[in-house]
């Protein structure tokens, strides 16, 4: 490890609170990487002087969802194809309480409550999946099947029968219509958060969205690092590289997949929430087959055991997609992640961070996401 | 009775199309252990192929079939060769840098996911970039049959047939042949099937090519009733894979047992609620359901039933 | 977890079979067997008593395992006493690592019970069992590969401790290992001894009261196996753990077993101390099939 690394006898607060968010399983663990990651997040700060906030902030949002399958399959082993049923879910929910309850405190009240129903869908699904014995490949293609599911389920809810209160799911069409974004309570303190442009000093606009997301973004970002180094993040670990022998040292593997799941469902929701309120508009494509591999394809490609790598490459990859235009882009982009998987399976951040901290780690030996590993039997 | 004939009818249709569209992926999946998502893009090449075949060449429908289905399955070599086994690529890297390039992708799930559906994403695109968002598809033959005020399509007869004859067919290979031992040979202990002699290699190139050419005629013969776009191979994917999963490690029983339950109970629910859309969802659920009560699939639950029984004895 | 009750049902079985075979057993334990007592001792105890009443912390009852047709554990009765040593030998498919997978719950039973320290622990879940002090290291090394040393041995005792005294386990931990200096080195890259040492010495650091070794020497060579014997000999006598050890080695056998119990068939076919199993012909035919 780089020597000016803190360690947990140092003291100071600073070091202290290094101490937490640093550990053998995140990346960047030296004093030149939290310089380089302040240098990333003021640049991020500025970004809507330059460009713009309104069309940026949905990479943000979207990145939230990647880190959310970062850390059900990154840090627990478990590939999950339903991160955007608690992403739909999440956002469905928030769209309907918002459209029935439209003041600041009803808003609010929606965005928790999305997060809420997708970490209860989590719950549900994992307690079905894990509590019920299915492994490995079962438990993906279950999530597959599940997001196919609720894909045509809710692409025929097209009838005026399919109404929630005052919100119509809409079908294929989708539930327009949702409040705009304004948190807090009604009558006492709020703030309007999306197509409520402001502007400082009377020198440039900005988006307060586009912040809102951002400070979600590094909140999140951070509290995974702590987690992740946690004790609870180090079984985490040991689950994702061999459940069996995990177990077999007295942690109870069921329920530790079941918290992980729960809170990447939440996760996910949250997400959700953001998209739908960043759109005012939430519709059944979030549950397509296409979307739903997506986080797959972001975290493979940024580095599945990192953090930071599904950040990095959410943003890259979602920017790029959807800023090239032409048909020609999701050539490249198809024949860019069988590239990179087949030649960087480990993902491209752990494999910049190996160069950088001079490692010369051979990329044929990075880690690599399905690496036989030993029959277990029984 | 008319009813009844309609039940059967959808039943035969959802068998038909479950059988087919398994078929493929049932063999990639079971006997090399990759999730091939680029499966929906092998029908579409085979779809293509077909219609215009037809079109274009002017080849009468059937011999237009063959040709696709073999196209397809030379396509299937070259996918193998290149990112499946990676062999081309180490090839050039042996001879360049001196090492292997890239590690081969069986038994890697989760990575050969990801590389398939690039795969897919590449093909649809250049579907759509060479050929448009649609091509002119080629006329249904043969007719209907009718009854009482329905009429059935008497191709979606023969495809329901078509299909049986694809299980026998595959069963036959399978069991009967010296390749289809070597396959299963491979399929149970690679190690030591290697050691006995036996190319794996090879074999799996063979196979990825008959898994291919299996979609690419799942393609052929959905090409009349289908209509020609680049995103027809989505419909397909999802009831593919799940029949396979569902099906268990016996790649043809398999097949055909989760074609047929899955095949009924959309079916079934089709009929009672007169939308295709929830025979759809029930299907789903069912495999969902399946997945979580049978694990290793209905012919795994099958040899844990036997295998009780014997101990019984 | 274990209820009173449970205990005193258990007892009262125990009570209610002949009082003297329970004698016979507690003269038995922890020592090796009586000369006099028959060679062919295999009484059938029904819900023998475990726990803080006796000395006996593990005993199965009847236990049965069935794959398909083939029956790997035939109605076993197999008991173990607090602190004792004692390995568990038997030609290659005679049911040892199922017998151990039974104990310790990574396989269920086709019938029968197991009884561990005054509970039933049949239907207990493997986790629930280490928590209860069973600890086990498996035929396969599998340490971590991708961690390191020091991250393996902070796994298993991160529960148990915190802050300074959880440094003091894991450093004591790999120094018992004999790895020290080898803090953070990736334990795939260790030798194939330097795992095995690792793997007892996380399963150890679980402070068990009983600890089930598949095989802990297979691949090691004679020094190895030496610094392994006297390691399971110091935490046999200091910290008082019973141990269950698979081996083939017969001179391993000799240097650390209290009691020997031969498996054949899925059933114990012989119990006693080593030089007892040695010179038995019927157990020197079963395993040569006959020959000399």
């Amino acid at each position: 490890m780089a020597t000016d690394s803190a360690s947990a006898t140092d003291r100071g607060a600073l070091a202290r609170i290094r101490g937490r968010l640093e550990g053998p399983n995140t990346i960047g663990n030296s004093r030149g990487f939290w310089l380089g990651f302040a240098v990333a997040v003021l640049a991020l700060a500025a970004f809507p002087v330059v460009g713009s906030g309104e069309s940026f902030s949905l990479f943000l949002v979207l990145a939230l969802l990647g880190l959310s399958l970062s850390l059900v399959w990154g840090y627990s082993g478990v590939l999950s194809f339903g991160q955007v049923v608690f992403f739909g879910v999440g956002g469905y929910t928030f769209g309907v309480v918002s459209i029935n309850f439209p003041d600041a405190t009803g808003i609010t009240a929606a965005a928790i409550a999305g997060v809420v129903g997708g970490g209860v869908a989590a719950a549900l699904l994992g307690y079905f999946m894990f509590y019920g014995g299915v492994r490995d490949v079962y438990v993906t293609i279950i999530t597959l099947v599940t997001t196919m599911a609720m894909h045509t389920f809710m692409a025929q809810t097209a009838g005026s029968e399919w109404t929630i209160g005052e919100a119509p799911l809409g079908g294929f069409n989708g539930m327009p219509g949702i409040p705009l974004l304004e948190l807090g309570i009604e009558g006492v303190a709020s703030f309007q958060f999306v197509y409520n442009e402001m502007s400082l000093l009377g020198l440039f606009a900005f988006d307060p969205f586009y912040y809102l997301a951002l400070a979600l973004l590094l909140v999140t970002y951070l509290g995974l690092r702590v987690l992740v180094n946690s004790d609870f993040g180090r079984v985490m670990v040991a689950v994702r590289e061999d459940q069996d022998r995990t177990q077999m040292f007295g942690y109870d593997v069921k329920r530790i997949k079941l918290l992980t799941f729960t809170l990447g469902g939440a996760l996910a929701a949250l997400s959700g929430v953001l998209y739908a309120a960043r759109n005012v508009y939430i519709s059944p494509p979030v549950f397509a087959l296409w979307f739903a591999t997506l986080p797959v394809i972001w975290v493979s490609v940024g580095g599945r055991k990192s953090l930071l790598g599904a950040v990095i490459a959410t943003i890259a990859i979602e920017y790029f997609r959807l800023s090239v235009q032409g048909e020609m882009a999701l050539v490249v982009l198809g024949a860019m992640l069988l590239v990179f998987i087949l030649a960087l399976p480990g993902g491209i951040v752990p494999w910049v961070a190996g160069k950088l901290s001079g490692s010369a780690v051979p990329v044929s030996e990075l880690d690599d996401a399905d690496a036989p590993g030993e029959v277990s039997e029984s | 009775m008319v009813n009844g004939l309609n039940l059967a009818f959808q039943f035969l249709d959802s068998f038909a199309f479950v059988v087919l569209a398994a078929a493929g992926l049932a063999v990639i999946f079971g006997i090399m252990g990759v999730i091939n998502l680029a499966h929906g893009e092998f029908i579409l090449f085979g779809a293509y192929a077909t219609t215009m075949s037809v079109t274009n060449l002017g080849l009468p429908l059937p011999a237009a079939m063959v040709v696709a289905s073999l196209l397809t399955a030379g396509f299937g070599v070259v996918v193998e060769r290149t990112i499946i086994s990676g062999f081309v690529p180490n090839w050039i890297g042996q001879r360049t840098v001196g090492r292997d390039l890239i590690e081969p992708l069986y038994d890697r799930l989760a990575d050969s996911m990801v590389a398939t559906f690039g795969l897919s994403l590449v093909m649809v695109q250049s579907a759509r970039i060479l050929f448009g968002n649609s091509i002119d598809t080629v006329g249904t033959p043969f007719g209907n049959v009718a009854y009482g005020a329905f009429s059935y399509s008497t191709y979606r007869l023969v495809l329901a047939g078509i299909s049986v004859l694809v299980l026998v067919a595959a069963y036959y290979l399978f069991t009967r042949t010296t390749f289809g031992t070597r396959v299963r040979a491979t399929m149970q202990d690679e190690q030591t099937a290697k050691a006995l002699g036996i190319d794996t290699e090879r074999t799996y190139m063979l196979t990825f090519g008959i898994g291919s050419g299996l979609a690419g005629l799942t393609g052929a013969l959905f090409a009349p009733v289908l209509s020609m776009q680049p995103t027809l191979g989505d419909q397909f994917l999802i009831e593919a894979f799940v029949a396979v999963v569902v099906g268990g490690p016996s790649v043809v029983l398999g097949t055909a047992l989760s074609g047929g339950v899955l095949g009924a109970v959309s079916a079934t629910v089709t009929n009672l609620t007169d939308s295709t859309t929830f025979g759809r969802i029930a299907l789903l659920v069912a495999a969902i359901l399946a997945l979580r009560f049978l694990p290793g699939g209905i012919t795994g639950f099958i040899e844990r039933f036997q295998a009780r029984r014997r101990e019984e004895e | 977890m274990s209820s009173e009750t449970e205990r005193s049902e258990v007892s009262k079985q125990a009570s209610g079979e002949t009082a003297s075979s329970d004698a016979e057993r507690s003269e038995a334990s922890g020592s090796a067997s009586d000369p006099a007592s028959d060679p062919n001792v295999r009484e059938t105890p029904a819900g023998k008593a475990t726990g803080d009443r006796t000395d006996t912390l593990l005993q199965t009852d009847n236990l049965v395992k069935r794959f398909g047709g083939f029956t790997a554990t035939d109605s076993v009765d197999f008991s173990v006493d607090e602190g004792e040593l004692r390995c568990l030998i038997g030609p290659n498919g005679a049911g040892k690592s199922t017998l151990l997978k039974l104990i310790v719950g990574t396989l269920e039973p086709t019938a029968g019970h197991v009884y561990y320290d005054g509970q039933e622990i049949t239907d207990m879940e493997p986790n629930e069992r280490v928590q209860s002090g069973i600890s086990m290291k498996f035929q396969v090394p599998s340490v971590y590969g991708d961690l390191s040393v020091r991250e393996n041995a902070r796994l298993p005792v991160q529960q148990l401790a915190d802050g300074a005294e959880r440094r003091r386990r894991v450093d004591e931990a790999i120094e018992n290992a004999g790895l020290a200096g080898y803090e953070e080195v990736q334990a795939s890259t260790l030798s194939h001894g330097q795992q095995q040492q690792l793997e007892i010495g996380m399963a150890a650091s679980l402070d068990p009261d009983l600890l089930l070794l598949d095989e802990p020497v297979a691949g090691l060579s004679v020094d190895e196996r030496t610094e392994i014997a006297e390691r399971i000999r110091r935490l046999n006598r200091e910290e008082g753990i019973a141990f269950i050890v698979i081996e083939h080695d017969t001179d391993f056998v000799g240097e650390i077993a209290d009691s020997v119990t031969v498996l054949h068939r899925g059933d114990v076919f012989r119990e006693g101390s080593i030089e007892e199993i040695e010179s038995d012909p019927e157990v020197r035919r079963i395993y040569l099939g006959g020959e000399q």
